[in-house]
């Protein structure tokens, strides 16, 4: 018997863990392990949507899907957009955690203000920026128009992309805000001092001594920023844009979506479901393996 | 900070204040939106100042989104989210660190595994699994051979909103991590002096555990408050949806009047609760965000 | 002891009796009928009042109409509830999913139910291109409830003030340069505004009216083996025409939270391709002087009828006998001539039994109103043929989703028409090839 992760004094009752994992391992079973089986299994047919005919067609979904150019425009606008916003994100937040950990006056206050958009829905703030560049009565809108730029959401894929990646970076910046600022602050500040004597100005000694020391921590919030990128911009997507123009923001997750429960074809989002499994899995692993232990919030 | 350096600090100070402005402006916007009326709103160029109709607004936005009923329901949900997935984490993680019993490694496994799964992987599975929680049982009760029609159906109900987002591990990871670092006399004292598992859980364990407890109540209540995929799938009856859903469906679609004014002011109203809640309990949060990231 | 027992008794047997004359009364229960639906707004109260008036009627059942949302969304609930067994007994579905409703083996023939019922509906009686549409092997299907065909909606002082008095030219090539002048000379801001189911108005109507194959085998008719053509007809100029109209300002498309509908009757736009059941909101709120007249067609090609849009009710299986009697009932209450005429005057969709088209006549109806005749008008024009019928596809709500979203990328200049139409036909026959595998011997 392993005893990885146990603790040296322990209990030894045989049944009670077991009644103490019950609750967990019965709804893990029903929600969670029967539903994951399911799409595997449902990857494998193509049904009709009233659940009166089936047949089994083997790899054809998975073949069909990666051989259409549609599954292979979303991966691309998937993975566009999650960098766009990975890298967005990452920078502002980085920014905002070096002016925050030089400012000592106000700093709760900017602290509060920035931490907002975490209470916000990411919903919210896709309606929010819809609303803002919307092209006929949104305010940015008008400024653009104003400046002279053609401006159109509708219609432009461009436009569309643009507005979505700003609606869920601006929703995260403070999530990753708030790691960057709790690791700049345990960088140990004899090592700045030290370089600081050297004659090392605020910035060189951020880039050289405070950055390299938060790099595990940027390495989380680049894994983080990912997951967030990858599924929890579900919501923005379907109250802005509807993956569209034109498949310009039909991000996987939103695919899934509506070959699942809107073109009810089940088969091919069952094997998109499939296949993202594969890529979440991969991800964790990469995760675990460069992360130790760090446990993925995005539940 | 060594020195004082009046050009850098004043230039951070400007960069906290342009990133207080990027948080406040739409927020503003929404108020200033959703303080006039929809023929004001569609004037070119728009309001940039607020206007008087906030209040009529709110009144109209409350009432034609049901969110009276639909804040209840958030309400329900969030806490049953946060106690629900609180309370079975805890007593897996204890399960898992201080028994030694034949399937730990196994129960250890399972659980993690659900870590790698986001749920919008699995969604319209997890849908069928709600429409009829008793399809396992009729499976088995088809193979063996047992006539019966079992159907539980669990869509429009609370039980639907709240049960598929506790199953994953993440909370049991993090208390399982925390319960790693509690020294280990405290449960050799324990043992010593005869006290039972649950007694020690009751007694010891869970008050150690209070803050982590604490912070991840607060996430978790936002997470569930601001759930949308599945209360967009669970719900068919309007009545049962989350006050996000009701927002969503006051957004101008095309082909309905541009009431830009009131889907504001529904945002303004339902992202209250959620940021009284990051407001008042921010140091908890942020200790709890930033813990169980180490 | 007797005496009592006997008072007792005797009140007892009175009570029976009493119960038993009153309880007919008490014992009554109305059968629940439930009818979805996706008419909101002005249509979705008068769908309510036909169920008002149908429950009036009589005291056997109560149909309870919901709207549940648009017609996808219709159809998107009716599959989950059927899936867990609490389907509605009548649901109202959109023409283009037919072939996927008919084959689904969820459905009673509406023309079975009314003859087994005993109900006398004169089935040859529905309007030509209606039948056609909603038949299947000399049955209908499907009751039809609301059809329409879209018309040319303009603005009449628009087109006088630049110099056309005599309204839009049936011409696609003359309509051109009327959009065009008209924006030109700066009398409206755009010339045509695209609506929401543009996809149907101006490019499968365009493909009938000019006699144009949408798909092989009559448009589906006659097999599953049926392949999307439409890449290779004249529906190809068409877009290009409409993608240089949104180029060019000519045309505009409403985007979130504006109503095509409102650029019309604000005066932005000068016309208006939408289904003549427009008529009901653009006439509630007139600030604009408009009129109506035909779908243009190409110069060198005969006009044709145009395909019906809109919605039929259909009958689903697996409930109880009493109810399909209700559902009868209701059935042949919609389709009686004057609940038809009624609903024809105050929606604007089109009468859809010969009866009630020439009862509206008789009554000097279109004398008053002639924009109201030009929908059937249009749909009787000449003799249907093979491209002209309807459209029978498969998983045909995908493929028109396939077909918008590779119009978008033709409207934001991101392909060229022929491309945008290529991969929309390729995306329209896979779904026809899987749904030719799932059904195979089936149709």
């Amino acid at each position: 018997m392993s005893t990885a992760g146990l603790k040296r004094a322990h209990y030894k009752e045989g049944w009670i863990p077991l009644l103490l994992l019950l609750p967990q391992l019965l709804v893990l079973l029903l929600f969670f392990f029967i539903p994951a089986l399911r799409a595997l299994s449902q990857s494998f047919v193509i049904t009709d949507p009233f659940g009166g005919n089936f047949q089994f067609v083997w790899f054809d979904n998975f073949r069909a899907l990666l051989a259409s150019p549609e599954y292979r425009s979303s991966v691309g606008v998937t993975v566009w957009f999650t960098l766009a916003q990975n890298a967005l994100t990452i920078f502002i937040a980085l920014v905002f955690a070096f002016a925050t950990d030089r400012v000592v006056r106000g700093r709760g206050l900017y602290r509060t203000v920035i931490l907002l958009p975490y209470a916000i829905a990411p919903v919210i703030a896709g309606i929010l920026w819809a609303f803002l560049f919307n092209p006929y009565v949104g305010p940015l809108a008008f400024v653009l128009k104003g400046m002279g730029i053609a401006w159109d959401p509708n219609r432009s894929g461009v436009d569309a992309f643009l507005l979505v990646t700003l609606a869920a970076s601006w929703k995260h910046i403070c999530y990753d805000y708030i790691f960057l600022v709790a690791a700049l602050m345990a960088v140990p500040p004899s090592l700045l001092e030290a370089a600081a004597v050297d004659g090392a100005g605020p910035v060189l000694r951020f880039f050289k001594i405070a950055l390299p020391m938060i790099g595990p921590t940027i390495f989380f919030l680049v894994a983080m920023n990912f997951v967030y990128g990858f599924f929890e911009t579900f919501a923005i997507v379907d109250a802005v844009t509807h993956g569209g123009p034109g498949g310009a923001t039909m991000i996987l997750v939103y695919k899934v979506y509506i070959d699942g429960f809107v073109h009810i074809n089940l088969g091919s989002s069952a094997a998109q479901s499939v296949l993202m499994m594969i890529f979440a899995l991969a991800l964790t692993v990469v995760q675990f393996r460069y992360v130790e232990r760090n446990v993925n919030y995005d539940v | 900070m060594v020195e004082r350096t009046r050009g850098i600090d004043l230039v951070c100070h400007g960069i906290l204040i342009l990133g207080g402005l990027m948080v406040c402006v739409p927020i503003y916007f929404a108020f200033v939106v959703g303080s006039h009326t929809v023929s004001e709103v569609l004037t070119i160029p728009p309001p940039w100042l607020p206007g008087t109709e906030f209040f009529a607004n709110v009144a109209t936005a409350w009432q034609k989104g049901n969110l009276g009923r639909l804040f209840v329901n958030s309400f329900i949900v969030a806490v049953g989210i946060a106690g629900g997935k609180i309370a079975v984490s805890l007593l897996s993680a204890f399960a898992v660190t201080y028994f030694r019993f034949h399937f730990r490694m196994v129960a250890f496994w399972a659980i993690f595994v659900s870590l790698m799964l986001p749920v919008e992987v699995r969604i319209l599975p997890t849908y069928e699994a709600v429409a009829n929680v008793a399809l396992p049982l009729q499976w088995l009760a088809d193979v063996a051979g047992i006539e019966v029609t079992l159907d539980w159906n669990m869509m429009n109900s609370y039980g639907g909103l709240i049960l598929p987002l506790i199953a994953s591990a993440t909370a049991t990871f993090l208390f399982r991590q925390f319960f790693l670092t509690v020294p280990e006399e405290l449960c050799e004292a324990a043992r010593i002096d005869g006290c039972s598992p649950l007694r020690f859980f009751r007694s010891i364990l869970l008050p150690l555990s209070l803050s982590n407890i604490a912070a991840l109540a607060i996430i978790l209540f936002l997470y569930g408050w601001n759930q949308y995929l599945w209360p967009l799938l669970f719900t068919t009856d309007k009545s049962m949806a989350t006050a996000v859903i009701g927002l969503k469906n006051l957004i101008p679609q095309a082909d309905m009047e541009p009431a830009w004014n009131i889907a504001m002011n529904a945002a303004l109203l339902v992202m209250l609760p959620p940021v009284v809640v990051v407001v008042a309990l921010q140091r908890w949060l942020v200790r709890g965000l930033v813990d169980s990231g180490k | 002891m007797k005496t009592t027992k006997r008072t007792l008794l005797a009140g007892l047997l009175a009570l029976g009796v009493a119960s038993a004359v009153a309880s007919p009364v008490f014992a009554q229960q109305r059968t629940e009928i439930q009818f979805w639906h996706a008419l909101s707004g002005v249509l979705g109260e008068r769908v309510d009042e036909i169920v008002k008036r149908f429950n009036a009627s009589q005291d056997k059942y109560t149909v309870v109409a919901t709207n549940k949302g648009n017609y996808d969304e219709v159809m998107n609930s009716t599959i989950a509830a059927y899936r867990a067994k609490k389907a509605p007994q009548i649901v109202q579905v959109s023409e283009r999913g037919f072939m996927s409703i008919l084959l689904s083996g969820a459905i009673v023939p509406v023309q079975d139910l009314m003859a087994e019922k005993k109900k006398q509906i004169d089935f040859g009686d529905f309007v030509k291109p209606v039948a056609s549409y909603y038949q299947y092997k000399g049955k209908l299907m499907s009751m039809p409830f609301n059809s329409s065909t879209p018309i040319l909606f303009y603005n009449k002082e628009q087109f006088e003030k630049a110099g056309f008095p005599n309204g839009p030219s049936e011409i696609y090539g003359e309509f051109d340069k009327q959009l065009y002048a008209i924006k030109s000379k700066g009398i409206a801001e755009c010339g045509t505004s695209i609506a929401n189911d543009y996809f149907w108005s101006m490019l499968e109507n365009y493909s009938t009216v000019n006699d144009q194959p949408w798909g092989t085998r009559s448009n589906g008719y006659d097999g599953l083996d049926t392949e999307f053509v439409y890449n290779k007809s004249r529906v190809v100029g068409q877009v290009a025409r409409l993608q240089k109209w949104i180029n060019d300002g000519v045309a505009l498309i409403a985007g979130q939270g504006l109503s095509p509908e409102q650029l019309f009757t604000s005066g932005k736009c000068a016309t208006y391709f939408a289904s003549t059941a427009a008529h009901g909101s653009i006439e509630r709120d007139p600030k604009i002087k408009w009129g109506a007249t035909y779908l243009p067609h190409e110069a060198d090609l005969t006009a044709r009828n145009s395909s019906i849009g809109g919605a039929t009710l259909w009958v689903i299986k697996g409930h109880k006998s009493v109810e399909y009697d209700g559902v009868a009932d209701f059935l042949a209450f919609v389709a009686s001539p004057d609940l038809q005429l009624w609903w024809h005057k105050v929606t604007g969709y089109v009468p859809i039994t010969n009866k009630a088209y020439q009862m509206a006549k008789a009554e000097g109806y279109y004398k008053d109103h002639p924009t109201r005749e030009i929908a059937i008008l249009q749909l009787n024009r000449g003799t249907p043929t093979a491209n002209s019928q309807g459209f029978h596809f498969g998983n045909y709500i995908q493929s028109t989703f396939a077909l918008r979203e590779e119009m978008e990328a033709v409207f934001a200049n991101k392909k060229t028409p022929q491309q945008g139409l290529d991969d929309a036909v390729r995306r329209g026959n896979d779904l026809l090839r899987q749904f030719e595998k799932l059904n195979a011997g089936k149709y």
